[in-house]
């Protein structure tokens, strides 16, 4: 589309092209005040593929998201032991912003939550707090068209965002994202408020953007799950221990044949 | 296999659907009649005012309005050079010279010099007057009375809330007494108010809700704040008294600028005034911009931190705009507040009586609501109608200020 | 969830029940299969038309009983969104279901024979050719009870029997040859025999496969337990 936009684009994949894992954890627990969410977590996430992370309730699947680009930071009382390695670097070093950890791993909510601005703003004020300089139209079009949503909206640009349906708010929420060029995007249950229509639209997109973006999504939906990832991860909690990675594995693999017998009873909703 | 089947225990309801829906019937009598008795309250508020802002009125002149005809021409219907005439001809020369040097007869208008012809020569006088109600139902009854014991008096139905009323200094004199000096103060006093308090206020909340963190110092501010909202008004007067018309007298007077004359000066100024209201609204603002940034959803503020922004570019883009409307709202509320306040401008000195206008910050002044007491404390009913018509204008003075907020905030909140 | 209750709650009960379902329909289908094996071959030992006519009308029910399961498995994954074992065990249900048939189909086979051969008297009296059958349906019968069970250790072990059931195919095979090389006239007869002891092997083979399915279900490993007869696949020309 642009050649500022391509440029930045080839010099990314150049840069990450590499290593195959973009993200990994070592040894990493997070803490809320003297309650441990996650515990000891050791995973890669191999670049340019959907990573699912399932779960029941409240084993910290959204804590461990949250985690790689430091949005739990915002919640009072949370701190984290052990690392998050992006390419290679900690991203909790003392000398990282977490502002700049959040430039390059985007994130999408549950809830949609575009701003309530018009759909250009809505794209457009990420890049310009980033300091973007290139034809915002350009960027606005690509990002849209990326999202799947150009053909929806374009017409409709100075709408506010906010009087889009459910679906479309969500995938101009993704285009938001990708507006100002991330390399990881995490995607916290970003289906669980949509209809089943809007859900496949989404996970479509999903899909589709796996091939130029390394996409962490947290799910309920364990169908969900099968359908868009290509890695799963399953975590559990229970009474003596937080939550803790019981098996990642190759999607196939883990919901055809699961190593683990609590991943089986998971999947197969047999979970007691 | 399916687990112990369950025994059901016996279960049975009694039929008390209309007791139930009685019950409920006599609670919205109880809420109906609150409100009847608080529209009530307002009802009798207003018509107790509007009873006594207009109604007949006995006036009695002193001088012969009839001798003051000039080439037969009507004191009503002079012009200002004949005007001038008949005042120069019954005013001693001294007292017509007085005149002139507190404001030359060329820029008086044909208005003023009337005004002063009636004041000085004719003087008016009201020798009895009634309330709106009775002028409206015993009509006959008053103008048969008035022939009888004033056959020499003038029967007028005045409305006292007029636009001389608006346009009038204060004065002794209830038939020439206005509200403009007061009016003028209050706007005054007010302006300097949301200068101080709003943006203090604003920024007080956006450090204290974004910024501050949950520690035991914030706390205790935060719960101090809170205190202050509820602390009696009179507190601050007392306040303001210390600080600002005591200890910063230099600057509220305006000498520190050389704007008053360094001998006259005293800090019961505009200022003074200004600034103790802003402190007694300061915590309510605070409180309410509170609100209205809390009340932003957490999801906005992370939508912005997820793409990136920093704190102040989400704050300023994105949870600014949104709390506008509440903080608008808060601040009107307080406002509000203010502009009705009497207490604490008593305490640091408010003019009760003062015949001219407010020129500046540094100047002596009067409020609406002083007005309004000192009207109210004096003897003649006169005054008191007076005092209905200054609350009518205090009252439209509030729902001006408030329209222009609503103004103000729905195009905020209309942007999307 | 909450609650730390030792035992684990069943959930999922209508799911479970739908499977237990599947799997007795299953059973039934097996017994069906069986049972027509053993009449057909007891009808061409006493050339029974009339049975082997009965056959055939117990195979249209086989037949009919595969497809409802059939259906009944889609409807299952359909609504139930079976995943990992369940997910296994419904494939396999929905393979085993056409092994079973094609079983059926072997016993529809020898009794077509039969009425085939019409007035032509048996060339020699069936001994081996029973006996196949009933090592067949009884190696059947277990590997059902082994799939039901979900029982690997016996799934693992029953395939191996298939080698008695080659030798018996063999010994006949032989015993049949050396009839034709002495009056080679028999070759008609002697062709008929040989066929039905054909379908019998093929029984076997395909229990084979039921074991299969019993250790993947279990394992999720699917593999030749036993890489059998490519020459029987040859001589695979049965009605």
């Amino acid at each position: 589309m642009t050649h500022t936009i391509e440029k930045i684009k080839t010099q990314r994949i150049k840069v990450s092209e590499k290593l195959v894992y973009v993200l990994e954890t070592k040894k990493l627990n997070i803490y809320y005040d003297d309650f441990r969410a996650i515990s000891e977590v050791n995973m890669k996430i191999e670049r340019n593929k959907v990573t699912a992370i399932i779960g029941p309730s409240g084993c910290g699947k959204s804590t461990l998201l949250r985690s790689f680009n430091r949005m739990n930071e915002l919640v009072q009382g949370s701190r984290i032991s052990g690392e998050v390695l992006f390419h290679g670097q900690n991203l909790y070093a003392p000398d990282v912003d977490p502002v700049e950890v959040r430039h390059r791993i985007g994130m999408v909510f549950q809830k949609p939550n575009p701003f309530p601005k018009s759909i250009y703003e809505n794209i457009a004020w990420g890049a310009r707090v980033h300091g973007f300089k290139g034809n915002m139209d350009e960027l606005v079009e690509y990002s849209l068209r990326q999202a799947a949503l150009w053909e929806e909206v374009k017409d409709i640009l100075d709408h506010s965002g906010l009087a889009l349906s459910g679906g479309q708010q969500q995938r101009l929420c993704i285009a938001r994202a990708l507006a100002v060029q991330p390399e990881v995007i995490l995607m916290d249950e970003p289906a669980s408020a949509l209809d089943p229509i809007s859900t496949l639209h989404i996970e479509d997109l999903i899909r589709e953007l796996s091939n130029h973006y390394t996409i962490l999504i947290v799910t309920h939906n364990m169908q969900q799950a099968a359908r868009v990832s290509d890695f799963t991860a399953f975590f559990n909690m229970n009474g003596d221990r937080s939550g803790y990675l019981v098996e990642y594995d190759n999607t196939n693999q883990l919901f055809t044949m699961p190593k683990n017998k609590l991943t089986e009873d998971y999947i197969t909703g047999r979970f007691g | 296999m399916n687990g112990p089947s369950i025994q059901k225990p016996e279960i049975e309801f009694t039929d008390n659907i209309r007791d139930r829906n009685r019950y409920g019937r006599l609670w919205v009598y109880i809420f109906r009649f609150s409100t009847i008795i608080g529209i009530i309250a307002l009802a009798t508020l207003l018509f107790n005012i509007i009873n006594q802002s207009s109604g007949y009125v006995v006036y009695e002149a002193k001088g012969d309005p009839a001798a003051l005809t000039l080439d037969g021409v009507p004191i009503e219907e002079q012009t200002k050079d004949q005007l001038m005439r008949v005042l120069s001809s019954h005013l001693s020369k001294g007292a017509y010279s007085k005149l002139d040097r507190t404001k030359p007869f060329a820029e008086r208008s044909r208005n003023d010099v009337y005004d002063l012809v009636v004041e000085r020569i004719v003087k008016y006088e009201v020798v009895d007057s009634w309330l709106l109600w009775d002028s409206l139902t015993r009509k006959d009854e008053i103008t048969a009375a008035v022939e009888e014991e004033y056959p020499e008096a003038l029967l007028r139905f005045d409305v006292w809330i007029n636009s001389d009323f608006l346009r009038r200094p204060q004065s002794s004199n209830p038939v020439i007494a206005g509200v403009r000096t007061a009016v003028l103060g209050s706007l005054w006093t007010i302006g300097i108010t949301i200068l101080f308090a709003f943006p203090l206020g604003v920024m007080a909340a956006i450090y204290l809700t974004e910024y501050a963190g949950d520690s035991w110092a914030n706390r205790i501010i935060q719960t101090n704040i809170n205190n202050l909202a509820g602390v009696p008004s009179i507190i601050y007067g007392i306040l303001g008294l210390a600080i600002f018309v005591r200890a910063l007298e230099p600057l509220t007077s305006g000498t520190l600028f050389g704007v008053t004359d360094p001998t006259s000066a005293n800090g019961r100024t505009i200022l003074s005034a200004g600034l103790t209201l802003g402190l007694l609204v300061l915590p309510l603002i605070i409180i309410n911009a509170q609100e209205a940034i809390r009340a932003v959803p957490n999801s906005l503020r992370h939508a912005g931190y997820g793409l990136g922004a920093t704190k102040w570019q989400t704050v300023w883009s994105h949870v600014l705009p949104n709390a506008i409307p509440g903080i608008l709202t808060g601040t009107i509320l307080a406002i509000s507040r203010a502009i009705g306040e009497t207490a604490p401008l008593v305490v640091i000195g408010a003019s009760t009586v003062i015949y001219f206008d407010p020129e500046g910050p540094f100047s002596k002044f009067t409020t609406l609501p002083i007005q309004i007491y000192q009207w109210t404390s004096r003897p003649q009913d006169e005054f008191r109608f007076l005092a209905a018509a200054a609350i009518l204008v205090l009252l439209a003075l509030l729902l001006t200020l408030n329209a222009v907020a609503v103004l103000l905030r729905n195009r905020y909140s209309r942007r999307y | 969830m909450d609650d730390k209750s030792k035992e684990t709650p069943v959930l999922r009960k209508t799911f479970e029940n739908e499977l237990q379902q599947l799997k007795d329909e299953i059973l039934l289908l097996g017994s069906m299969v069986e049972q027509s094996i053993l009449e057909s071959v007891e009808a061409l030992k006493k050339r029974d038309i009339p049975a082997a006519e009965r056959i055939l009308e117990l195979d249209k029910k086989v037949n009919a009983k595969r497809y409802a399961i059939e259906n009944q498995v889609m409807i299952v994954i359909a609504t139930q969104q079976p995943m990992a074992h369940d997910l296994r065990l419904l494939a396999s249900i929905m393979e085993i279901n056409g092994e079973l048939e094609r079983m059926g189909d072997y016993a529809k086979g020898i009794a077509t024979i039969n009425i085939r051969m019409g007035e032509q008297a048996l060339l020699k009296p069936l001994i081996d050719i029973p006996r196949m059958a009933q090592k067949g349906v009884d190696m059947l019968h277990r590997a059902l009870t082994a799939f039901i069970n979900e029982d690997v250790e016996a799934a693992r072990l029953i395939p191996a029997e298939d080698d008695e059931v080659d030798a018996l195919y063999n010994q006949v095979y032989r015993e049949l040859i050396t009839l034709i090389i002495q009056d080679p006239t028999s070759i008609e007869r002697a062709n008929w025999l040989l066929w039905a002891a054909h379908n019998l092997e093929r029984v076997a083979d395909r229990v084979t496969n039921i074991c299969e399915r019993t250790i993947f279900i279990a394992t999720g490993k699917i593999k030749d337990i036993r890489s059998s007869d490519d020459e029987a696949q040859k001589l695979k020309n049965s009605p």
